[in-house]
């Protein structure tokens, strides 16, 4: 019988077939279980196979700089220092670049771009309501991730671009944050609702009309007078332009569904993120987009994999018989049988999970990484990682 | 005359957060069950996609319904649909009102468009249960606890109050909002718990995650340091069964797997400290098969000392 862990690496295919000739790879999954450090990992596959290589991170808490080894990152892409290659023992033949992003540059230069004149594009950049939507609401986030990746795309400096996607509390929201962003600027039913307060605007009334209809005056109880006067000077500034930022999301949405991109759906071995992992992979297929891979990140590997036994009894004896004080309090060989012991049942659990995983979603190449003993925080522990992603499990 | 200060589970609301992953609902679990044995009556309140504190008591899930999971600790799942129409209710009063107004197609147009919304009505349903929730001349709730989204999306909750009322600064929601704010700011009567693992990433988060709530004024209660490794084995042990031969191969690959962990427990434990000023609060990693009851009773004396 085959011991757990020794699962054989089967004719699985490489990541780097998975991955060849895609240009975007967004790395998916819930938060906590490696998204950043694979992102990474796979851009700097990318970097040694002879590609430029950019990972764009998101994340607020800079997990990207600190997996590099780098201080900072700014707005604009960072290349990795030859330096910092070299000291992890690793010549690439290509380049790697890592970006984070900037969440309001992002929102102001596509404004910029959009806008019809540069007054315009200050017209919005100082509207109240365009500050707070840009940083601070909810969805504004993963809608700048898509777009930011989308213009590296097009701008065609780097052969690949691998995006390291917002922690989300679910797939749904990561999937819906364009539309639900786009509505805001792009809506026909506000528009509907705000008219009077538009057409008062528009011919130049120094006041507002004051909200009417029941519907509007329940509606500026909720939200105050300010707001929706804000809404309408925010709604006129942007006419005109939603004609382009559609375009823009649709092209975002045809890039991503499309064969240059792929998304690899990040997880770790325990229930509740493989669930979520599930749930991203069905969330992903309803909006026709496949997952090219999976990787399982943190792994447990069983001590079993080696020789010994595990009984007190028995680990007391091969003390002995090594010529090793059976010392301590509790001793030695009841400390070690104990370890093996739940070193053995995290193994299992983990090994279980993988399985489930790799059966409900068979045929989608699944890539285990094993828990590391040390952090990751340098290229030298990504080639490590990027060693795992060889080849697929059986 | 001084007076001792109040313990953290004197207070009206606790809010559990931190890196996805981490232990949230758990840590959220017991201490609702740590305060439930005071004989508090304790409500927990779920925000995120899927409920879990009532599958860890053992029980089905509470949905929008106050359920009551285990003697004093009840739960409910926080919806935005329900929410939004529970709240509207609450500040129109008239049923054909909200019909009229929030059934027009428009309006839920303008409402599902409308970012931030979702939070808006989540947080200002736990404020209610926390703050106004009335029953027979006393608060229904002892204690709410709060089991939040992950870090981002958990500061972003907890920071809506301040970004509405940066844009609308009249009508009945901006005066709610204020007291949701008011609230969340009182370290009198909240405070915010930050729930971690001792990993680089996970403790990096929780250190900017407390920096980021003391520049918007929210006061913090303890830090949870989940899944702790304690040292096992001495330096001297390790190399010696290391080179114990093939019979003491696995163990010593044990032995070394528990030790790495170990090791990353007690640098990330100080760290934490000289980062935090806060009470750190180790919890052991539990071998537990699946997680239940049980479980939650082991985190929660582990955690008593703090509470």
């Amino acid at each position: 019988m085959r011991r757990p862990d020794e699962r054989a690496y089967g004719p699985g295919p490489a990541l780097d077939e998975v991955l060849a000739r895609r240009k975007v790879v967004c790395c998916v999954g819930s938060g906590g279980v490696g998204k950043t450090t694979t992102a990474a990992a796979l851009a700097l596959r990318a970097a040694m196979a002879g590609k430029r290589a950019l990972v764009l991170t998101i994340d607020p808490a800079r997990r990207l700089a600190n997996s590099l080894g780098l201080k900072a990152l700014g707005n604009r892409e960072t290349r990795i220092d030859e330096s910092l290659f070299r000291s992890a023992g690793l010549r690439p033949r290509g380049e790697m670049y890592a970006m984070m992003l900037d969440l309001k540059l992002t929102w102001d230069e596509l404004v910029q771009r959009q806008a019809p004149s540069p007054d315009r594009a200050r017209q919005i950049l100082e509207n109240r309501l365009y500050q707070k939507l840009s940083t601070a609401m909810a969805g504004s986030l993963e809608y700048m991730a898509m777009e930011k990746v989308s213009e590296l795309h097009s701008s065609g400096r780097f052969d690949v671009v691998v995006l390291d996607t917002p922690p989300t509390a679910n797939a749904l929201d990561f999937l819906r944050a364009p539309d639900r962003i786009l509505d805001v600027v792009d809506n026909d039913a506000m528009r509907i609702l705000l008219g009077p307060m538009l057409k008062a605007s528009r011919i130049g009334l120094k006041f507002f009309a004051l909200p009417t209809g029941l519907v509007l005056r329940t509606l500026a109880k909720f939200t105050g007078q300010d707001f929706l006067r804000d809404l309408a000077y925010f709604l006129i500034a942007f006419e005109g332009m939603y004609g382009g930022f559609k375009e823009r999301a649709a092209q975002v949405k045809r890039l991503l569904s499309g064969p240059d991109a792929a998304f690899v759906l990040v997880t770790g071995p325990n229930p509740l993120t493989i669930e979520e992992a599930l749930f991203f992979h069905r969330a992903l297929q309803a909006d026709g987009i496949s997952t090219a891979a999976i990787v399982v990140n943190r792994v447990q590997r069983d001590p079993h994999r080696f020789s010994g036994p595990d009984s007190t009894p028995a680990l007391r004896e091969a003390l002995q018989l090594a010529q090793i004080a059976d010392g301590g309090d509790p001793p030695l060989s009841q400390r070690l049988s104990r370890t093996l012991a739940e070193q053995a049942t995290l193994a299992d659990l983990d090994r279980r999970q993988v399985e489930e995983l790799s059966r409900t979603l068979a045929g989608v190449p699944l890539f285990v990484v094993p828990r590391l003993r040390r952090d990751v925080h340098d290229l030298g522990g990504l080639w490590q990682i990027d060693e795992c992603l060889s080849a697929a499990e059986e | 005359m001084s007076r001792e200060p109040a313990a953290l589970l004197d207070r009206r609301l606790l809010v559990v957060t931190g890196k996805g992953g981490t232990g949230k609902s758990t840590v959220s679990a017991a201490l609702a069950l740590a305060a439930s044995k005071r004989g508090k009556r304790v409500l927990v309140c779920e925000v995120t996609a899927r409920e879990r504190v009532s599958e860890l008591f053992g029980r089905p899930e509470s949905g929008t319904q106050i359920r009551e999971l285990s003697r004093g600790v009840y739960s409910v799942h926080v919806r935005p649909p329900e929410a939004m129409r529970e709240y509207a209710l609450m500040t129109l009063r008239y049923e054909t009102l909200y019909n009229l107004v929030f059934q027009n197609k428009v309006v839920r147009y303008f409402l599902n468009a409308a970012p931030s919304l979702a939070e808006i009505v989540m947080l200002g349903k736990v404020w209610w249960h926390a703050a106004r929730e009335m029953e027979r001349g006393r608060p229904r709730w002892d204690l709410v606890v709060l089991d939040a989204p992950a870090t981002g999306h958990g500061l972003t909750l907890l920071t809506v109050p301040d970004v509405f009322l940066g844009i609308v600064s009249e009508g009945p929601l901006a005066r709610d909002m204020r007291d949701m704010q008011a609230l969340l700011k009182d370290p009198t009567r909240c405070r915010t718990c930050v729930v971690t693992l001792p990993e680089e990433m996970p403790a990096n988060e929780a250190i900017e995650m407390h920096r980021a709530l003391d520049s918007h004024g929210l006061p913090q209660g303890a830090l949870f340091l989940n899944g702790v490794f304690a040292p096992r084995f001495s330096g001297q042990e390790r190399t010696q069964v290391a080179r114990g031969g093939p019979l003491l191969a696995a163990a010593a690959d044990a032995a070394d797997a528990h030790e790495a962990r170990a090791d990353l427990s007690v640098r990330y434990e100080q760290l934490l400290r000289k980062e935090i000023a806060l009470p750190v609060v180790p919890i052991p990693y539990l071998f537990d098969r699946s997680f239940g009851v049980g479980s939650v009773e082991k985190v929660a004396r582990a955690i008593e000392v703090a509470l």
